[in-house]
């Protein structure tokens, strides 16, 4: 697999370091790990800098998680690049509306490296 | 120390569910599934799943108080929607660097950003974790970012809680306590 560059969005400093060495752990071969504290930051990045994957939480201040992806499509930001949701809440009705926002695949926190590894790995291959 | 603030944040998150929910006709009511939601193994459950999967370590439920400490960590997760109420992680300064560096793989010598941060996300997957363990609590039930407060010699308190759960965890030498308060249920 060739070296993929990632954004990584989440309020929590700990769960951005925490993500992408589950990403690492999991089989991905990281050349370039971008950050963001919000949804509002990460459009920001996104306008700069070009990425081939996204993991996002959805609790986040300023802009949460659905609204980051709702913008990126409305903006037309980071086309055909698969979003993932990194997150606590694990309903049916979180999975839907975050599917129905963009997203591409789900996580649901606490995780392992194993279940990044499934539902991560297959989008990059296939982005 | 007060709930409303933190909990104006979640009870955002669950409007923001139920306005998706508009064609929902079947009001969800959590008042006959009391037992269920205040079912203290789910809270065991959700503290061993989380400290494994996150920090490879596996928790002891203990019967004694929880060891006070000069200084200590409390990060607190708002609930709203058909529950209103809070998720409660609250350690001594020993435990709180212990959990961020099992967390990290770093090393902390104080109680820093990092360790804070640490411990408010802690808190925040053990309430998901515990919310999804009873699904109409998971999709009607929203969390708050969560707070994170610092200090010595104060205390949680909830007039006439619903229910609150109250459990002392540990590993190695180090314990902490989670607690669950719920002041509204509908």
């Amino acid at each position: 697999m060739g070296e993929v560059r990632a954004l990584i969005v989440d309020d929590s400093s700990v769960m951005r370091k925490i993500v992408e060495r589950t990403l690492r752990q999991a089989g991905l071969n990281l050349a370039v790990v971008l950050e963001a504290g919000s949804g509002a930051e990460a459009l920001e990045v996104l306008k700069a800098k070009q990425v081939d994957l996204i993991l996002s939480d959805i609790n986040m201040p300023v802009m949460d998680g659905l609204e980051f992806v709702r913008q990126i499509r409305a903006q037309n930001l980071a086309s055909g690049i698969p979003v993932v949701m990194v997150t606590t809440e694990s309903s049916e009705e979180h999975v839907k509306q975050a599917i129905q926002a963009g997203a591409r695949g789900y996580i649901r926190k606490p995780f392992t490296a194993e279940q990044v590894k499934e539902r991560v790995l297959p989008l990059v291959h296939g982005a | 120390m007060m709930l409303n603030g933190i909990r104006s944040g979640a009870v955002a998150a669950a409007a923001e569910i139920q306005r998706n929910e508009r064609e929902q006709t079947m009001a969800v009511s959590l008042r006959e599934s009391v037992e269920l939601v205040s079912d203290p193994r789910n809270l065991d459950s959700s503290v061993e799943e989380v400290f494994r999967m996150m920090l490879g370590l596996d928790c002891r439920r203990e019967s004694g108080p929880q060891v006070r400490e000069a200084e200590s960590v409390t990060a607190v997760v708002g609930f709203g929607g058909v529950l209103s109420g809070a998720c409660v992680l609250s350690c001594g300064g020993a435990a709180a660097i212990k959990i961020a560096a099992h967390m990290t793989g770093m090393e902390f010598g104080e109680i820093d950003d990092t360790v804070k941060d640490g411990i408010g996300e802690i808190c925040n997957m053990l309430a998901g974790s515990w919310k999804s363990k009873v699904p109409e609590l998971a999709a009607h039930c929203g969390l708050s970012v969560p707070a994170v407060i610092t200090g010595r010699d104060y205390h949680l308190h909830v007039q006439a809680p619903e229910f609150q759960l109250h459990h002392v965890y540990g590993f190695g030498d180090v314990n902490f306590a989670v607690t669950i308060v719920c002041d509204g249920l509908q």
